[in-house]
């Protein structure tokens, strides 16, 4: 692979929605690079423009000016069924309601993404079975959303957005309905996907979680208002083994 | 088509989840198909009988009745056969085709009449028909014992019987009827003959309900002199029926002495022109059917679009899921039409066995005759899917478009 090559690239980037006679803008201008491998994490307050970057990421719209490539497709230029093949193979969604479908077990819901896929899939059945083990829910393929854990129905969520091999996994807020020490084993997930070289943005709104990360971008009124690396990152298997148990106390 | 298979997987998985929702959404297809389907397959039951019937009665058969063809023509039913009170038919007409008509074999005046028939303490009141000696081969009637009465009988107006299965059933319980004297309207007639049974014609009568005399002797002391109900004849083969009937029609116009112009003042039928009319009728039928299903797989359809509709705001969710993950708007569309298809389909197979079902139940407890051609079930079938696929569009259009943002947001 080549070094200098970006998963993400946006130059320029402008978003702006037209709410009857008024055009408000959401992003005014945004340069953001993600190089492969990297664990990053999206910061701001409510208004500040995360949703909007995270839909154009994830190629759920496209920017009004300025350009977006992700592995080198310029996404903004694409329409809606090459938008679908993009979400469909190289974005792996996690959503902080972890929009499972309801009605599907947990093997239906990983196989979702190869469904949509135009390609014969090889040894599809054992792919998926990888992708339910690597989140640790073999025992749990039948059960249906609603009969999991909040922490198991993200673990699905994972599963399903590493089935397809994404370039990148968007994760927006996926702790954000969980207690600590459930946020804290799903971001212990991510950051051991990452090692293995997955590449992940993450949007979150505390920096506890953030501080997980390698790299902490700050969105403000639809610009990049900065960014730091991580000096001292938290490691979740290290906090996790200081947590308490609940199971200690009684 | 991969996915295709899926899809009709997810779609049954969806209707199944709302079972009541769906069997009332399919209740319109079912019964509009169902009705249809039935109600074909007694039309045709009934056309295969008419058929049978006519069969029955011999391809060959011509009938000459009394009455202007074109004023009857306006009429249905029964008066078809007795209309034009003006226009009689006589001895004379018969003793013409006698004479001059060479593609005919017999001919046969009919006169039909009812009457009390006692025997002892017993009565029954049937049909009463009144014929020649050759009547017994034109009316496709057979003997079972005895004899018909013969060409003595008919010259001499005997007093003599021929009787059908039901009036043996109830004038003679266990008695032989062979010789006895039964009594027609207060006169005395001797039984020389019992008629094979026939059965029920194509109307549900009773052919066996009959008593057949000598035309001379109903004419003489039953029921008075009169002209004929009609003449009946039979051409020498099948292939020279209808020149046989346009031979009949010159005679009885130079006979009753009809001018070049004037219209006809009786009708010669045969049996093709028999099976003309039962095809027409059939074919009114069958248009009055389609306007009924029309309306029926309209309402239906319309019923199936409203739940459609329904259930894309209700998933919306799961589409804007389904979209976020890769799902092409096309594939949403197909997803949803595939889901209207199969309901429309299930709701048309259960309306063909529903449909069975009641054919089977008029066959074997009424006396309707029912028939299940392939036919109508193509049909019913591809209207069905078709009704699926029309009245599914626009609800699988609407989700197909739902914007994926919007939709993931939608709770």
């Amino acid at each position: 692979m080549n070094d200098n090559k970006l998963i993400i690239k946006i130059r320029q980037m402008k978003k702006t929605y037209r709410i009857g006679s008024i055009t408000v803008p959401a992003l005014k201008g945004v340069d953001l690079d993600v190089a492969p491998g990297e664990f990053a994490s999206i910061m701001g307050p409510s208004g500040s423009g995360k949703s909007t970057l995270m839909n154009i990421i994830g190629a759920l719209d496209i920017p009004t000016t300025g350009t977006y490539l992700l592995d080198d497709v310029d996404v903004g230029s694409l329409d809606d069924n090459e938008l679908a093949v993009i979400r469909n193979k190289k974005v792996g969604f996690v959503f902080q309601t972890y929009n499972l479908l309801s009605r599907a077990d947990v093997f239906a819901n990983v196989e979702l993404p190869l469904i949509y896929t135009r390609d014969r899939i090889k040894n599809k059945k054992a792919r998926i079975l990888d992708a339910i083990e690597s989140v640790g829910l073999t025992d749990w393929i039948k059960h249906r959303p609603n009969e999991l854990s909040g922490g198991q129905k993200q673990r699905v969520a994972i599963a399903r957005a590493l089935i397809n091999n994404p370039s990148i996994i968007l994760a927006d807020e996926p702790t954000g309905n969980l207690d600590s020490r459930t946020g804290e084993e799903i971001i212990g997930i991510f950051q051991r996907l990452n090692r293995e070289g997955k590449t992940i943005l993450l949007v979150t709104h505390e920096m506890e979680i953030a501080r997980h990360t390698q790299r902490i971008i700050y969105l403000r009124d639809g610009v990049i208002s900065g960014q730091e690396a991580v000096a001292d990152r938290l490691i979740a298997e290290e906090i996790l083994a200081k947590m308490p148990r609940l199971e200690d106390k009684i | 088509m991969r996915g295709f298979l899926e899809n009709i997987k997810i779609a049954f998985r969806s209707l199944f989840l709302n079972k009541t929702r769906s069997f009332l959404t399919m209740l319109g297809i079912i019964i509009g198909v169902g009705a249809v389907v039935a109600m074909l397959s007694i039309g045709t039951g009934a056309q295969e009988s008419v058929i049978s019937s006519v069969q029955d009665i011999g391809s060959n058969l011509i009938i000459i009745s009394p009455g202007n063809p074109e004023e009857e023509q306006q009429m249905m039913g029964p008066q078809m056969m007795f209309a034009g009170d003006n226009a009689e038919l006589g001895p004379d007409d018969v003793t013409a085709i006698e004479r001059e008509a060479e593609l005919v074999t017999v001919v046969a005046p009919v006169v039909f009449g009812g009457g009390m028939v006692s025997y002892l303490n017993k009565n029954t009141q049937p049909q009463i028909y009144s014929s020649t000696e050759n009547g017994l081969e034109l009316y496709n009637m057979d003997i079972e014992r005895g004899s018909f009465y013969n060409r003595g009988d008919v010259s001499s107006s005997s007093n003599v019987a021929v009787i059908g299965q039901t009036v043996v059933k109830k004038l003679f319980n266990n008695i032989d009827p062979m010789g006895k004297i039964i009594k027609i309207n207060g006169q005395n007639f001797k039984v020389i003959g019992i008629l094979e049974p026939r059965g029920t014609d194509s109307f549900g009568n009773d052919q066996d309900n009959v008593v057949s005399v000598p035309v001379t002797t109903a004419q003489s002391k039953l029921f008075g002199e009169g002209s004929y109900d009609m003449i009946l004849t039979q051409s020498i083969n099948e292939e020279s029926i209808d020149d046989a009937t346009e031979e009949i029609e010159d005679i009885l116009r130079r006979s009753r002495g009809i001018r070049i112009g004037e219209k006809n003042d009786f009708r010669v039928r045969n049996q093709t022109q028999l099976l003309d009319v039962v095809s027409t009728i059939t074919g009114i039928f069958t248009v009055v059917i389609a306007g009924i299903a029309s309306i029926s797989l309209l309402v239906g359809g319309i019923g199936i679009m409203n739940i459609m509709l329904v259930s894309v705001t209700e998933r919306t969710k799961e589409i804007g899921i389904r979209k976020a993950i890769g799902a092409k708007n096309r594939d949403i569309l197909v997803q949803f039409l595939v889901e209207s298809i199969v309901l429309s389909v299930t709701g048309g197979i259960s309306g063909i066995l529903f449909a069975v079902l009641i054919s089977i139940i008029l066959n074997n407890f009424t006396v309707l005759e029912t028939s299940i051609t392939t036919m109508p079930i193509i049909i019913a079938l591809s209207f069905s899917t078709a009704v699926g696929l029309f009245f599914g569009i626009y609800p699988a259009m609407r989700a197909a478009r739902l914007n994926p943002i919007d939709a993931l947001r939608y709770e």
